[in-house]
């Protein structure tokens, strides 16, 4: 049988006579750059690397432990990339892809609100279930699917490639879920959920009582008990929405331990698999049924973490299996498959790092790392895969492990920090350098299979800064007078969304990991402070306090840059926009509770997580790294004019939203 | 519409009834809908907080 998708040749031929098809009706697409500025070399890789931040680079380039990059530096330009404001990673990827800044993109923060209920929602993508049922007793059979949207504005630049005749593979890029219409091979990174429409969900079987109910962001726990040498236990899946009361599907499984060793065979329904004690599984693939006809797959590692004197199985987050995805996860849907044939299962979840088990001390350093190396060598087989067929076009090849780990083990560079912890500094003080070394290694054999006529760009989003004072931004509102509570002598509340706040005498409130909004009559729910000069002079007020503002503890500034919204976005996409963005510090980020609209105690708080090194700082503090293989020159670039120099390179125009101009 | 018999301790009943007259409901009756109708509202709503929570949890920026 025919493989149904094209070939490049094929590609090039298809996108070539459509938009000549289009220019001949009048309506290009995407213009042409005028053929006189010479030949273009037709083959662009870019390898982003999430976070990889130039302060840390410049150290080991200077001694010499990165020696590709430094070579990419020699023989082409090195630059610090300007990163997007706030440097969140779904905002700067989106600057990247649409080649605006957020005010041309709507995406401004993980989290945007509701102003009608002042709730917190997801910035990037929504999702609509099927409102055309039919019931059958307890069964809602959908007659027409549900949706997932990307809630990005603006088109992506493979999508301008594409109308160009440049093919075109984008390699889990960030902030593309669902990724957008195109024929280009694409396959959604950050942003992409697990089998339950999460970020991230572990599940973890213990014995170990102490364990057991504790509220674990991003996983559940799941108490067992050895019965006989065996452990029954249940994998639940998610929710059947065929059934009318919604019950949540599961997948039965025992654990029969040896009496005499450290083994554990795992028996699930159709498989069985026998694990030593600190074993990861391979892949096993989990149909969670629905109705009959319908499963959901998913895929996912089991750990042993210890047979005795406790029980402790660790399950990964269950990722959409990318041979049958229940969501979009690849353009063509056919990309995807194609993967999991050559490669078998695969992380498909956005950022498939457990920071959360070590977060929680479910996984240790080492247990963290140890997963983490099986993303970063999936990522390693499936970039040669593709460099090995990249005759022409643009391939795009994201690496999440230098964000991830640089996240996690930060707190282990220096001794101020409330989580140091002098034998595990012993053990992991050097995973940052290592990861930047892999990075390293990774660039250099990218360098040697992409071939001499190729431009290369090696980027990051963002830097990387540390962690060690959280800031309750709801706090210093009501502290400052601008938040008020319903009852005066309530001094904190921990629920989500503001349920104590008392509107009518509320002038802003946070949201968000770095937003700011007026409480704006007309705009919120129960807005007061009237649109215009009232606003403004409110905003200008709030910034300068906020710039005041000193840590009691320290006496260092706490935010180094309030933007005000109108002074840092243009475009057309600005009405969740937030009315200040906060740019912290260096040293300092939101804390972990006021992004929710959570009204701690205190206005600051030590950061006592693993979770330590962060980048939510004023965007001239953070920038990213640029390196290329050709002379860059552009003074300052910007994560936009990346996307106005691929097209240029392609000889195409940029579309009329984008902002950048080419670094060449 | 479903009838199910449902026991309320007399002095509460007496409450209902009393109260029901004095908001302007129908009926004792209509003021017990309403009174569950609204409860329900409130637990659903906390139930999709929950999932929002549990959502954004994973995202290690929440903690």
């Amino acid at each position: 049988m025919k493989d149904p998708r094209l070939s490049r040749r094929e590609f090039m031929k298809t996108g070539c006579a459509a938009a000549a098809l289009l220019a001949g009706a009048g309506k290009s697409l995407a213009t042409k750059r005028p053929a006189s500025r010479g030949p273009a070399r037709r083959k662009v890789l870019v390898l982003g690397f999430d976070g990889l931040d130039p302060h840390l680079a410049d150290i080991w380039m200077r001694e010499g432990r990165l020696p590709a990059f430094r070579k990419l530096a020699a023989l082409g330009g090195y630059r610090r990339l300007a990163t997007s404001i706030p440097p969140q990673s779904p905002v700067a990827w989106s600057n990247f892809i649409a080649g605006t800044n957020p005010g041309g993109h709507g995406i401004f923060d993980f989290i945007h609100r509701d102003p009608k209920t002042y709730f917190p929602v997801f910035s990037a993508a929504e999702t609509v279930e099927s409102d055309k049922t039919l019931r059958l007793g307890n069964l809602v059979i959908p007659l027409k699917g549900g949706k997932v949207r990307n809630l990005r504005r603006g088109r992506a630049f493979w999508q301008v490639l594409e109308e160009g005749g440049v093919p075109a593979t984008v390699f889990k890029m960030p902030a593309n879920y669902p990724p957008v219409k195109s024929k280009q091979r694409t396959l959604s990174g950050m942003g992409t959920p697990d089998i339950y429409g999460n970020y991230n969900t572990f599940h973890f079987f213990t014995t170990e009582s102490q364990a057991i109910n504790e509220d674990v962001g991003g996983g559940e726990i799941h108490q067992v008990y050895v019965i006989g040498n065996r452990v029954d236990a249940k994998i639940p899946g998610p929710v059947n929405s065929f059934k009318k009361d919604r019950p949540v599907t599961a997948i039965d499984f025992k654990a029969y331990l040896d009496p005499s060793h450290p083994v554990a065979k795992i028996s699930l329904p159709g498989r069985e698999l026998i694990l030593r004690e600190k074993e990861w599984s391979d892949w096993v693939r989990l149909r969670f049924p629905m109705v009959p006809t319908q499963s959901v797959s998913g895929i996912a590692r089991f750990y042993l973490k210890e047979v005795r004197p406790q029980f402790k199985l660790y399950l990964s987050s269950i990722n959409l299996d990318p041979a049958d995805p229940a969501l979009p996860i690849a353009t063509p849907a056919s990309y995807a498959e194609e993967l999991a044939r050559r490669f078998g299962p695969f992380y498909t979840k956005g950022l498939p790092a457990d920071t959360s088990a070590l977060d929680n001390a479910l996984l240790d350093e080492e247990e963290f790392l140890a997963q983490d190396e099986q993303v970063l060598e999936e990522s390693r087989a499936m970039l040669d895969f593709e460099l090995g067929r990249f005759d022409d076009g643009f391939l795009f090849f994201y690496i999440s492990s230098t964000d991830q780990r640089q996240h996690m083990f930060w707190r282990l560079l220096d001794r101020r920090y409330p989580a140091y912890d002098e034998a595990l500094a012993a053990r992991f003080g050097d995973v940052i350098e290592k990861t930047y070394i892999q990075a390293d290694v990774l660039l250099a054999s990218a360098l040697e299979k992409v071939g001499r006529d190729a431009l290369v760009l090696a980027m990051s989003d963002h830097g990387f800064n540390p962690f060690v004072r959280g800031f309750n931004l709801n706090t210093w509102l009501k502290e400052a007078g601008y938040l008020a509570f319903k009852n005066p002598f309530k001094k904190e509340d921990l629920e989500i969304a503001f349920p104590s706040t008392d509107w009518s005498k509320s002038k802003a409130y946070g949201l968000g990991l770095n937003g700011l909004y007026i409480n704006e009559r007309g705009r919120e729910a129960e807005g007061v402070v009237a649109p215009g000069a009232e606003k403004d002079n409110l905003v200008r007020e709030i910034c300068r306090r906020l710039e005041d503002y000193r840590d009691p503890k320290t006496g260092e500034a706490v935010v180094l840059r309030a933007y005000q919204a109108r002074d840092v976005y243009s475009g057309s996409a600005l009405e969740n926009a937030p009315d200040i963005v906060l740019g912290f510090n260096r040293g300092y980020r939101i804390s972990f509770k006021s992004p929710l609209g959570r009204v701690p105690r205190e206005v600051m708080e030590d950061n006592l997580g693993k979770w330590s090194g962060d980048h939510m700082g004023a965007a001239e503090i953070l920038p990213g790294i640029l390196f290329a293989n050709e002379p860059v020159l552009a003074e300052a670039p910007a994560l936009y004019d990346l996307t106005a120099t691929i097209l240029d390179r392609f000889g195409l125009e940029k579309a009329p939203e984008m902002v950048g101009r080419t670094i060449f | 519409m479903a009838t199910e018999k449902v026991k309320i301790p007399k002095d509460l009943m007496d409450k209902v009834r009393r109260l029901s007259v004095l908001s302007g409901y129908a009926s004792a009756e209509e003021f017990i809908i309403h009174c569950l109708e609204k409860e329900i509202a409130q637990v659903e709503e906390s139930s999709s907080e929950d999932e929002i929570k549990k959502k954004l949890k994973g995202l290690g920026y929440l903690g």
